[in-house]
């Protein structure tokens, strides 16, 4: 199948690879952090299998990326650094004030309009997927498109309720999504080869995708009776292009400390 | 008159128990429904809420790791494993819930009885976790001695705890595996991944002993064994599990090169049993009051994340639910 | 405490089906503040590694659960077997003096594939 790319449609399918498998790397990551502390315990054990769902997403893109001749995937996912990651700012972001070890006050409507926002974005990416010329990765959003089914649902659940509660929870939701809306610019962006990857008939372009998101979460705010400005900025700064915050570095320091102590090692 | 109706109901209330006791002798399993003598549903509280919370508590060391588990299969496989011990919690505490019920008391209750010392958890989950190693070791011993307190109670007599006990021992088999399978890569790994394990052994190997409780009352005060064994809901005592632990476990540890740091540590082959140097139970008692290494931080991580989202239940509570939006 | 207390806790009994011609099992409870949050819980709570075709959830006080006394009376004398197959096996013997088959329970439950002619 590689034989059958051009230099250039390669370098495309690499940079679309790590943005998909960074972005789904790093939310699981910030959901594994709140295992043990989400507010309610049923609610506890179903987030955290969409945490490991996720990150089984991620784990395919990057046999992908390996398949192409990138490093493994341990390697991939533990130890580049982070000006070489590509996943979107919004979804480095720390899950609250504290650390997950100590004094967490971690920001729940944060969390739910995050994974929200997310999966519906990965959902209007997935379903173009599904479409890409390259097989290997239509084969990968035919499998991935199977479990967002669920993680949408669940969010949706939890978004709507939220809002509708009215009072103090919907004040932190309007809050919540406002600074998601703030970062998520970068999370719909194709980053520095959108070109090249848009030629080589990889995914749909960012102005299609961003159409379907709008007219998804449109619908959604229509039946909350909230406006829907969706206007997005990448406040934090653009990930795809390679910039990221504080946050990232120090969650690489954290996912990869035990395999800094040994890289050479079989753990 | 008065005497005659109070001795009718002193009657009707032995009948009860006598009637109770025949169940229980007869195998039948009790339902949450069922009536019960206090004694009965005191000892199940007891039980199965420090069960419950041990599970939700002993998330919390092993959640340490979650995020720093060292390559992506290990990462998914440690996520799954805490995500277990959650749900074992949850299955436990809602069969706590039942029986507390007709005390008026809910799931809120559990968590304040935590937070003010009244629930203890195990004294393992006290203790630290500071290596990789341990994340491996609380897989392999601290799973392996739960798995042998557990499967002595599958066929307890109250019926909604040996049916949580089903689900939970079939998923402790995951839990092993998943522990082995973390000591077998340190153990055939670098001299510094073996020692990293050794390391772990030496300092947990005390808290795995005392995992099964003191072989008598006399050790620490008092024991609640004997009513156990009257109302079968474990048939095993504390001093035959740990006896068993050693059993399966001792020539495992043995087998992989290491060491178990006690010199005495021998089967007897006379006596058919392991000889063993005492844990200090004055310590132990220290611990599941909550003074061990790491109980006031553990506690507090519980606490502020159940006060940190108190405003997401109060806000789904059906009394606010589409309250002005 | 709050006024609402406990109001967030509900409990709900969750049924689920392994495939579509199985049938719905109990599986277990959970707590929920309403029959939405109960059911995008459910699954991964007690269905984690099986498949699963479909989920119920029932709040558990629309359960109308029988007590120690009604269970009484579920048991009956094992005489009836009139009411099975068990009663009727002579009939191979019988079927046999004109040089038929029996239609036993597996033959006839065959019959809704193609019939042998």
């Amino acid at each position: 199948m590689n034989e059958l790319l051009s230099t250039e449609e390669k370098r495309a399918v690499i940079e679309l690879l790590y943005q998909l498998a960074d972005d789904d790397f790093i939310i699981s990551y910030r959901g594994s952090e709140w295992l043990g502390l989400a507010p309610h315990i049923e609610e506890d054990v179903a987030f955290s299998s969409i945490s490991q769902d996720t990150m089984g997403h991620a784990a395919m893109y990057y046999q992908l990326l390996e398949e192409l001749g990138e490093k493994d995937r341990d390697y991939l996912s533990h130890a580049r650094k982070s000006n070489e990651r590509k996943n979107a700012v919004l979804l480095e972001l720390v899950n609250g004030e504290g650390h997950y070890l100590h004094e967490p006050r971690y920001d729940w409507a944060f969390t739910v309009v995050r994974h929200y926002y997310y999966s519906q974005a990965k959902k209007v990416k997935i379903e173009s997927l599904k479409q890409s010329s390259y097989p290997p990765l239509a084969a990968a959003a035919v499998k991935i498109s199977m479990e967002l089914h669920y993680h949408l649902m669940h969010w949706t659940v939890w978004f709507t309720q939220l809002l509708n509660a009215g009072g103090e929870a919907k004040k932190r939701m309007l809050k919540a999504i406002a600074k998601v809306e703030a970062e998520f610019e970068d999370v719909l962006s194709l980053g520095p080869l959108s070109k090249e990857i848009v030629k080589a008939q990889l995914i749909e372009e960012e102005s299609r995708l961003l159409l379907s998101f709008h007219a998804n979460i449109n619908a959604v705010f229509n039946d909350l009776s909230i406006p829907y400005k969706g206007e997005f900025t990448s406040l934090s700064g653009r990930g795809r292009f390679g910039e990221h915050t504080e946050d990232l570095s120090e969650a690489l320091n954290t996912l990869g400390e035990v395999y800094h102590s040994d890289p050479g090692a079989v753990w | 008159m008065v005497s005659k109706i109070i001795n009718h109901s002193i009657n009707k209330d032995e009948e009860k128990i006598l009637s109770f006791m025949a169940r229980i002798e007869a195998g039948e399993k009790i339902e949450a429904d069922d009536w019960m003598p206090d004694e009965y549903r005191n000892v199940l509280i007891k039980l199965i809420s420090m069960h419950g919370i041990s599970e939700i508590m002993g998330a919390l060391p092993e959640k340490e790791w979650v995020p720093k588990a060292p390559s992506l299969k290990r990462k998914l496989g440690i996520m799954a494993k805490v995500q277990d011990e959650m749900g074992h919690g949850q299955l436990l505490l809602r069969v706590t819930e039942d029986l507390i019920k007709p005390l008026g008391k809910t799931r809120e209750d559990i968590m304040e009885d935590l937070f003010s010392g009244d629930l203890k958890f195990h004294n393992v989950f006290h203790m630290e976790a500071p290596t990789w190693g341990d994340a491996g070791l609380i897989g392999w011993l601290v799973d392996g001695a739960a798995i042998i307190t557990q499967t002595n109670m599958l066929s307890a007599s109250y019926g909604p705890y040996a049916r949580a006990l089903k689900r939970i021992c079939a998923e402790e088999v995951f839990h092993a595996q998943h522990g082995e399978a973390i000591i077998l890569a340190l153990a055939e790994g670098t001299e510094a991944q073996k020692a990293m394990i050794q390391d772990s052994i030496n300092r947990w190997w005390e808290s795995l002993l005392m995992f099964f409780g003191p072989g008598d009352a006399k050790a620490v005060g008092t024991s609640k064994q004997d009513i156990t064994a009257k109302y079968k809901i474990r048939s095993k005592s504390n001093e035959e599990l740990r006896q068993d632990f050693f059993t399966k476990y001792v020539p495992r540890i043995l087998s992989l090169g290491l060491t178990i740091p006690d010199l005495t540590m021998h089967f007897d082959d006379q006596k058919k049993e392991w000889i063993y140097r005492q844990p200090d139970w004055n310590r132990f008692k220290e611990i599941v009051r909550n003074k061990g290494p790491k109980s006031q931080e553990r506690l507090r991580l519980r606490k502020l994340s159940y006060e940190n989202n108190e405003w997401v239940r109060s806000a789904l509570s059906s009394g606010s639910e589409n309250e002005a939006g | 405490m709050s006024s609402n207390k406990n109001d967030f806790y509900q409990e709900y009994e969750v049924f689920s089906k392994r495939s579509d011609t199985a049938a719905m099992q109990h599986q277990f409870s959970l707590l929920a503040p309403n029959e939405e949050l109960a059911l995008v819980l459910a699954q991964e709570n007690f269905m984690r590694r099986e498949p699963v075709a479909d989920i119920w959830v029932v709040r558990r006080s629309a359960v109308r659960k029988m007590n120690y006394a009604e269970k009484q009376s579920l048991p009956r004398i094992d005489n009836k077997e009139y009411r099975n197959t068990k009663g009727y096996g002579y009939l191979k013997k019988k079927w046999r003096q004109y040089e038929q088959e029996m239609l036993d329970e597996k033959e006839i439950l065959s019959w809704g594939g193609k019939m042998k002619k």
